[in-house]
C-alpha cells in the first residue's frame, strides 16, 4: 500500500490486478480497490491476461470528476493504512493479554507443583560433586528413578494455538527460576534420534558449541556454581508428534541419570491421556510419575478472546453478521485453532480498512479518548459525500448533511454499540451456566434480520395490548423457534435461576450496565428485592428443616420467587429489545463494520482446486480470445488442448479409457481443423492461407504429442492419474464435482 | 532395578553424607565444585565404605548364589580375570550388585551405561575421560579429554591410559599396602564394566562394534583389565563370531515368590502388616510381573489403600482385622493389576474437586478416560467426518462401499446383514479371529475421500436442518468449506496418531492409510456430531 503502489491506481493498472486477483486464490493481501475504482468498472471491463484481441479500451471511460481527487486519495489511503496499524495492534495487544490471562491459573499451578517437585527429589538426598558426575548410576529406591512428568492436556487436536503456549509456559517457568529448554517435536525425530534432541536440549542449556552431546555434560554443568539450586524442565510441546523409540530413549537416559540431574518433564498432549499409553512401552512409562493439568479448551478460549474484541470491542472494528456466521462456521468445522480466527479476523481488519474510504475514522471515533478525534479539516467535502452516501446513512433520512449531523451520528453509533455490547455481556453472563458460546450468542446478536422481526414483533404487539403485559407472552410464541435459539434459552435460564444465583447474576449485570443508566436503576431494585427474598428464604429453609409440613409457606415462596425471576426475566427481555441493536442496523455503521463476508472466503479458504476445474472448463473466459469466447459451452478446436481434455474427461466416469479418450480428442480437433478451415473462409484473410494450412495438417504423430502433453498437465494438476500397471489403458480421475 | 538396594544404600547415604569431609578428600560440597576438586585415583572406585559379605548378601535375598559365583570369578586381589557376561531380564539387581561387590572389594573400575553413551564416540570418549581422571566443565568448554571415533584410535589410547593407570595403581599399591584406608584403591586390577549392552547391537546394525568390544580383552592382551558385560539377553542372541574368548556367562534369574516377599519384607516398620498385606497381593501380581520395580509402585499404593482404615499403622493385625483389610482392599487389587501407568492430577486441585477425581477414579476402574458420550479434546466437525470415514474405511470390506453408500443407504445393509447371520457359526468366529488378526484394513487415499463425502453428504442433511434457521448463507458455505481443507485435516489426524500413514501398495504405488482409532472413541466422535455410525459398520 506504499504511495507508489497506488499511483498506478488508474484502471488501466488495475484492470489487470483485479484480473490477477480472481486468478490467485491464495492471495492475502492485495492493494485496495477502492470505492472508486470499483465505480469505474460498474460496467465490467473486459480484463485480458494474455490474448487481447477484444477492442475496448477503458480508458475512455475514465471520468474527470474522480481524477482530480488523486492526490487525496494517496493521502488518505496512508491515513488508512496508518489507522490499520493502529487498531491491529490495539487487537493483537488485547488478544495476546486475553491469553495470558486464561493461561496465568494453570502456569501458576505448574510451577507449584515443579517447585514441590523439587523437594521430594531434593529429600532422596544430597549429592556431593563427585557422586553426581560419577559415570555409575546412584543405587537407591525404586521410585527415585522416576522422573516427574507433567502432562499437560491442550484439549486440541490441532496443536498451532499451543506452540505459542508452551512457549510462554517455558517463558514463566524461567522467570521463577527455573532451568527450562523447550523441545518441539521435530527434536523427537527417529531421523537424527536421541543425539538430536540431546543435542538442542544442551544448546538451550549451556549457550555453547557442543562438539557430542553427552548426557554426562548436562551433569557437570548442573554441578557447577549456583546452577544445583533450581530444577531443570525440560518441555516437550507435543509427544503425539514424536518418534516414540527417541522419546522413551530420553526418558530411560534422564532415569538413568535421575537424581544426578533433577528433570522434570512437562509435556503436552493434544488427544487423550491415553496418548503416553500409545506410543511408550510399559518399561519407559514405569519411569514416569505423571501429573495432569488441563489448558482452557479451544471454545473457552475463542469465547474470552470475542468477548475482549468483538463484544467489548477494544478497537471500534466489528464485523456483519454474515462475517461473524462465517467465521464461526470456519471455527467450528474446518480447523478449530485460534490462530486461523486470529488470521481471519487480520484479513477482515485488512480488507476493511483497503475498501471502507471512511475507515480512517475508525482511530479517532474509538482509540482517542476524548471522543473528539475528528477534525473537521481532515474530512473535506469529497470525503464528506463518501459518508452520505453510504446506503445506511441515505436509509436513516437524515436530511442535512452537515458536519454536525455527521459528528453526532458517529458519537451516536458509539454509543449505540457500547449499549448493545452490554447486552450481549449479560446474555452471555446469563447463559454461562447453561454452557451457552459468546461466539453463537454473537453471530444471533448480530443478525439484522432477527432483530427487525423482534422490532416488527413487538410493535404488531404493543398495538393489540397495549398493557404492556406482553413480554411474558414473546417466548412463548417462539417457543423453540430457530431464530433466537441461544438468547431465548439464556432467557429460560435466567427465568429458572434458584434465588441465589440470580442474586450473584444480577450483581454482575449490575457490574455491566454501569454505562445505561436506567436498567442500571431497575436492576438496583431487583436487587434490593432479590436480596431481601433470599435471606427470608433462607431462613424459611431452616425452620422447614425443623417442620416439614409447611408446604403453604414453601409454595408461597416459590411462588415469590418465580415472580421474581419473572421480572428478572423480563428485564433482560427488554434489554435485548430495546438496547440491543445490531450494528448494521445503525446509520454509518459501514465504517467500523466489515461486511464482505465473499472476499473473506476468498482470501481464508481459496479451494484451489475447484478453481482449476473451473477455469480448465471455462477457459475462454480467462483467456477471452476471438476465437472461441462466443462459443458457448461447445468445444473448438482452438481452445486449449488441455481445456479440450478435460471437457472430454467429464462424460467419463472415474475410469477413462485412454483410447476413447484420445480418440475423441482428436476427433474434436480434427473436426476443428475442417471449422477452421470453414472459418478461414469467411475470414478476410487472404486465400493464400488456406494453402499454407493444407500442408501441416497435424500428423497423428503431432495429435498424440498433444494428447500426451495436455494428459500430463491435467495429472500435474492433480485431476487425473497415470494408468496402472494393472489397467494399463485407463487412467484414474482423482477430482469429481466442484 | 535398585529397589533391593534400598536398605544397604539408605545406610550408605547417610554415612557417606557425614563422612564426606572427614576421609574423602574428594567430596567437596558441590558449590564451587572445580575449584578445589582435584581427580585422584579413589574415583576410579566406588568411593563409599566397604560393606562386609554379610551385609551383601543379605542386602540382596535371594542372589547369594550369583553373588558369591562373581566374587570366585572376579578372583582374589591382582589375580586376572576372564571376560564376564552378566544377564538376566530386567530388575534383576545386575547392575546393583555388581556395584556393590565393586564397593566391598574397592576396586577400581570405569562404568559405562550404553544407553546414556548412545553413540561409540560418546562410549569411548566416556571410557577414557573416567580413565585420564578427565572431568568435564565449563572451563574445558564440556569436551571430552581426548577425541575419538574409530576403534583402532580408541584402542590405542585405551592402551596408554589403562598403562598409565596400572603403573600408578602399581605404585600406590607400594605406598599403602601396609595401612589400608576405606574407600581407597585396592589393587591393580582394573575392571571395564560395560551396562546394559544389549543396545550395542542396535547401533550401526553392523557387528563389527559389537566384536569389537567382546574382543577387547583379546586386542588388550592386558592382564590387568577385566572386562564385563551387562545385559538383559543371554549370549546366543548376539551374534558372535569367532576370533575372541567366549565370556563367561553368569545368569541372573527371575526371583521366586519368596525371594519377593523377602525383598519386599526388607525395612518395613510394620512387618506383621506388611506381611498379611503381601499375602493379599503377591500371589496375583507374581502371576503377571516378577519385576521388582514394576511391582513396588503399584505394592506402594496399594499398601496405602490398605492402611487406609487403619488409625495406627503400629497395630498387628489379628485374622479378623486381616480379614476386614482384605475386603476393603479386594475391589482395588484387580484393576491395578491392568493399570500400567496412573496418572494423577495436581493435589491441590484433587482437594478442591475430591468429587470430582472420585467420579473419575470409578471411571477409569471400567476402562474408559473422562465421560462416556463426549470426547475430551477438540476437533473440528469436518475432522470428526474424516476419522469416521477413515475408522469405516479400515472397518468394512472395500467391496461393500457401494450397497452402503447407495442411495438407499443403510436399509440395505440390514437385509444383508440378515443373510449373513444364516451362514454357518464357524465361518463367522473364524472371520473374526481373522479381522482381530488382521488388524484394521489400509485403504486408499481416494477411498477415504470417497467415504467422506458420502457421509457428509448424509450429514449435510441433519446440518442442514439446524443451519436453515440461521441463514441460507450458513447451509452454502457450510457444503462448501466442508469438503475444502480436507488433505489438512488428514495431516493433523496422521500427526495425532489416529490414522497411520503405511508403506504404499505394490500394485499400485500410492499411500496406503490405517486407521487405529478404538471403536469406542470413533463411537463417541459419531455421537458428537450426530453421526449414525453403527447403521454404517458391517458385522459379520
Amino acid at each position: 500500500m506504499a504511495p507508489s503502489a497506488a499511483v498506478d491506481d488508474s484502471p488501466f493498472a488495475s484492470s489487470p490486478e483485479t484480473t490477477e486477483n480472481h486468478l490467485q486464490p491464495f492471495f492475502v493481501l492485495h492493494k485496495a480497490c477502492s470505492r472508486k475504482a470499483e465505480r469505474v468498472s460498474t460496467v465490467p471491463v473486459k480484463t485480458r491476461r494474455r490474448i487481447d484481441l477484444c477492442p475496448s479500451p477503458p480508458s475512455a471511460e475514465k471520468p474527470e470528476v474522480e481524477s482530480v481527487t488523486e492526490d487525496d486519495e494517496i493521502g488518505y489511503m496512508n491515513l488508512r493504512t496508518e489507522s490499520f496499524e493502529i487498531v491491529w495492534t490495539k487487537i493483537e495487544s488485547t488478544i495476546k493479554d486475553v491469553l495470558r490471562n486464561i493461561n496465568a491459573n494453570v502456569f501458576n499451578e505448574i510451577h507449584q507443583w515443579v517447585c514441590e517437585s523439587f523437594s521430594t527429589i531434593r529429600s532422596f538426598g544430597e549429592l556431593t560433586f563427585r557422586e553426581a558426575t560419577q559415570a555409575f548410576p546412584i543405587v537407591s529406591h525404586a521410585s527415585s528413578k522416576q522422573l516427574f512428568t507433567g502432562l499437560v492436556l491442550t484439549k486440541n487436536m490441532e496443536f498451532v494455538d499451543d506452540l505459542l503456549t508452551f512457549k510462554e509456559l517455558g517463558r514463566h517457568l524461567k522467570s521463577q527460576g527455573c532451568h527450562v529448554a523447550n523441545l518441539s517435536s521435530l527434536d523427537f525425530m527417529a531421523k537424527s534420534g536421541i543425539g538430536g534432541c540431546l543435542r538442542s536440549l544442551l544448546r538451550q542449556f549451556l549457550a555453547a558449541p557442543l562438539d557430542a552431546a553427552d548426557i554426562s555434560i548436562l551433569a557437570s554443568w548442573y554441578r557447577e556454581q549456583g546452577n544445583c539450586d533450581n530444577p531443570v524442565v525440560v518441555i516437550v510441546d507435543d509427544i503425539e508428534r514424536c518418534c516414540g523409540s527417541v522419546l522413551s530413549d530420553f526418558i530411560l537416559m534422564f532415569s538413568e541419570w535421575s537424581l544426578k540431574v533433577p528433570v522434570i518433564l512437562i509435556m503436552g498432549v493434544t488427544t487423550t491421556l491415553d496418548a503416553p499409553r500409545n506410543i511408550l512401552p510399559s518399561n519407559v512409562l514405569q519411569c514416569l510419575c505423571p501429573y495432569k493439568f488441563t489448558l482452557g479448551t479451544p471454545t473457552e478460549r475463542m469465547d474470552a478472546v470475542i468477548e475482549a474484541v468483538l463484544v467489548k470491542q477494544c478497537s471500534g472494528f466489528s464485523v456483519s453478521h454474515k462475517v461473524a456466521l462465517f467465521m464461526r462456521n470456519y471455527f467450528v468445522r474446518q480447523d478449530g485453532t485460534l490462530t486461523s480466527f486470529i488470521r481471519a479476523l487480520k484479513i477482515a481488519c485488512v480488507q476493511h480498512f483497503s475498501m471502507e474510504p471512511l475507515s480512517f475514522i475508525l482511530k479517532g471515533l474509538f482509540l482517542e479518548e476524548d471522543g473528539q478525534g475528528l477534525q473537521e479539516e481532515l474530512l473535506p467535502q469529497a470525503i464528506f459525500k463518501h459518508a452520505f452516501d453510504l446506503p445506511s446513512y441515505g436509509r436513516y433520512k437524515i436530511e442535512e448533511q452537515k458536519f454536525e449531523s455527521f459528528g453526532h451520528c458517529l458519537s451516536e453509533l458509539k454509543r449505540l454499540q457500547s449499549q448493545w455490547s452490554t447486552v450481549v455481556l449479560c446474555l452471555y453472563e446469563a447463559g454461562k451456566g447453561d454452557q451457552i458460546r459468546l461466539l453463537d450468542l454473537l453471530c444471533e446478536a448480530l443478525d439484522p434480520a432477527t432483530y427487525n422481526c423482534r422490532i416488527s414483533d413487538r410493535r404488531t404487539k404493543v398495538e393489540k395490548d397495549p398493557t404492556g403485559s406482553s413480554n411474558d407472552s414473546w417466548h412463548q410464541q417462539y417457543p423453540l423457534s430457530r431464530r433466537d435459539h441461544f438468547i431465548c434459552q439464556a432467557i429460560r435460564k435466567v427465568r429458572d435461576l434458584p434465588g441465589a444465583q440470580l442474586y450473584k447474576l444480577l450483581k454482575r449485570w449490575e457490574e455491566l450496565t454501569v454505562d445505561i443508566i436506567e436498567i442500571h436503576e431497575k436492576l438496583k431494585e431487583l436487587k434490593s428485592l432479590v436480596k431481601v427474598e433470599n435471606g427470608r428464604s433462607s431462613k424459611q429453609d431452616m425452620a422447614n428443616s425443623f417442620k416439614r409440613h409447611s408446604s403453604r409457606s414453601q409454595l408461597n415462596i416459590v411462588k415469590e420467587s418465580k415472580a421474581l425471576n419473572e421480572k428478572a426475566a423480563t428485564l433482560i427481555e427488554c434489554m435485548v429489545g430495546d438496547y440491543m441493536q445490531p450494528v448494521e442496523c445503525l446509520p454509518l455503521h459501514e465504517i467500523v463494520c466489515f461486511q464482505n463476508v465473499e472476499k473473506l472466503q476468498l482470501a481464508l479458504i481459496g479451494d484451489p482446486r475447484r478453481r482449476i476445474q473451473v477455469d480448465l472448463l471455462e477457459s475462454y473466459k480467462i483467456l477471452r480470445c476471438s476465437c472461441c469466447s462466443r462459443s458457448g459451452h461447445s468445444l473448438l478446436p482452438s481452445m486449449h488442448d488441455t481445456s479440450i481434455l478435460y471437457n472430454l474427461a467429464q462424460e467419463h466416469g472415474d475410469h477413462i479409457n485412454l483410447h476413447d479418450w484420445y480418440q475423441s480428442f482428436k476427433s474434436k480437433v480434427l473436426s476443428s481443423r475442417s471449422k477452421g478451415k470453414h472459418k478461414s473462409k469467411q475470414s478476410p484473410l487472404p486465400k493464400k492461407r488456406k494453402d499454407t494450412n493444407e500442408p501441416d495438417k497435424p500428423c497423428e504423430a503431432s495429435i498424440q504429442a498433444r494428447f500426451c502433453r495436455a494428459a500430463t498437465e491435467l495429472q500435474i494438476t492433480g485431476l487425473i492419474r497415470m494408468p496402472t500397471k494393472r489397467r494399463p489403458d485407463y487412467v484414474q480421475r482423482v477430482a469429481f464435482g466442484l | 532395578m535398585a529397589k533391593e538396594k534400598e536398605e544397604s544404600v539408605q545406610i550408605s547415604r547417610r554415612t557417606t553424607r557425614s563422612s564426606a569431609t572427614a576421609y574423602n578428600n574428594n567430596g567437596i560440597e558441590s558449590a564451587k565444585p572445580n575449584v578445589s576438586h582435584t581427580p585422584t585415583l579413589d574415583d576410579l572406585v566406588f568411593g563409599q565404605e566397604p560393606i562386609s559379605l554379610d551385609d551383601l548378601l543379605s542386602s540382596f535375598p535371594g542372589r547369594r548364589v550369583q553373588i558369591l559365583e562373581l566374587l570366585r570369578l572376579l578372583g582374589t586381589i591382582n589375580s586376572s580375570m576372564p571376560p564376564l557376561f552378566i544377564y538376566g531380564s530386567a530388575s534383576t539387581g545386575k547392575t546393583s550388585i555388581v556395584l556393590q561387590i565393586f564397593r566391598r572389594l574397592s576396586r577400581p573400575f570405569v562404568y559405562t551405561s550404553c544407553l546414556s553413551c548412545y553413540s561409540p564416540r560418546i562410549l569411548f570418549e566416556s571410557i577414557l575421560n573416567q580413565l585420564l581422571l578427565h572431568k568435564k566443565n565449563a572451563v574445558n568448554g564440556y569436551s571430552s579429554a581426548k577425541r575419538c571415533e574409530k576403534p583402532s584410535d580408541f584402542v590405542n589410547l585405551l592402551r596408554e591410559a589403562l598403562t598409565n593407570v596400572i603403573d600408578s595403581l602399581k605404585a600406590n599399591l607400594g605406598k599403602t599396602s601396609t595401612t589400608k584406608l576405606k574407600g581407597q584403591v585396592n589393587g591393580r586390577m582394573i575392571y571395564l564394566i560395560f551396562d546394559k549392552f544389549e543396545l550395542v547391537r542396535e547401533w550401526d546394525k553392523s557387528s563389527s562394534i559389537l566384536s569389537f568390544l567382546f574382543g577387547l580383552c583379546d586386542i588388550l592382551k592386558m592382564a590387568e583389565v577385566g572386562v564385563i558385560f551387562i545385559s538383559n539377553n543371554s549370549l546366543d542372541t548376539y551374534h558372535s563370531n569367532t576370533g575372541y574368548v567366549e565370556p563367561i556367562p553368569v545368569h541372573f534369574p527371575e526371583y521366586t515368590e519368596d525371594d519377593l516377599r523377602q525383598i519386599f519384607m526388607r525395612n518395613q516398620a510394620n512387618r506383621k502388616l506388611y506381611s498379611s498385606f503381601l499375602d493379599v497381593v503377591l500371589r496375583p501380581f507374581c502371576r503377571i510381573t516378577r519385576r521388582v520395580d514394576e511391582l513396588s509402585t503399584a505394592f506402594s499404593m496399594l499398601f496405602k489403600k490398605y492402611c487406609e482404615p487403619l488409625n495406627d499403622l503400629g497395630v498387628v493385625p489379628n485374622e479378623e482385622m486381616k480379614r476386614r483389610l482384605f475386603s476393603h482392599l479386594q475391589p482395588h487389587v484387580a484393576p491395578s493389576l491392568n493399570e500400567r501407568f496412573r496418572i494423577a492430577s495436581q493435589p491441590s486441585l484433587d482437594c478442591e474437586v475430591n468429587q470430582e477425581t472420585r467420579r473419575k477414579g470409578s471411571a477409569r476402574k471400567s476402562g474408559a478416560s473422562g465421560d462416556l458420550d463426549e470426547i475430551d479434546f477438540h476437533m473440528s466437525t469436518s475432522a470428526k467426518y474424516l476419522l469416521i470415514s477413515a475408522f469405516l474405511a479400515s472397518r468394512n470390506p472395500a467391496t461393500l462401499d457401494a450397497s452402503l453408500f447407495d442411495s438407499t443407504g443403510g436399509s440395505d445393509s440390514r437385509k444383508r446383514k440378515r443373510k449373513a447371520s444364516e451362514k454357518s457359526i464357524e465361518q463367522k468366529e473364524a472371520a473374526e479371529q481373522e479381522l482381530l488378526m488382521k488388524g484394521p484394513g489400509t485403504f486408499s487415499l481416494e477411498r477415504l475421500l470417497a467415504i467422506f463425502q458420502c457421509i457428509t453428504s448424509v450429514a449435510e442433511d441433519l446440518l442442514g436442518e439446524e443451519e436453515e434457521g440461521n441463514d441460507k448463507l450458513g447451509v452454502e458455505l457450510g457444503s462448501n468449506t466442508l469438503m475444502s481443507d480436507v488433505l489438512l485435516q488428514l495431516t493433523s489426524l496422521c500427526n495425532s496418531n489416529f490414522i497411520i500413514k503405511g508403506g504404499s501398495c505394490p500394485l499400485e504405488g500410492s499411500t496406503r492409510y490405517r486407521s487405529t482409532v478404538s471403536e469406542d472413541l470413533s463411537l463417541k466422535v459419531a455421537r458428537s456430531v450426530k453421526f449414525p455410525l453403527s447403521k454404517y459398520l458391517y458385522r459379520r
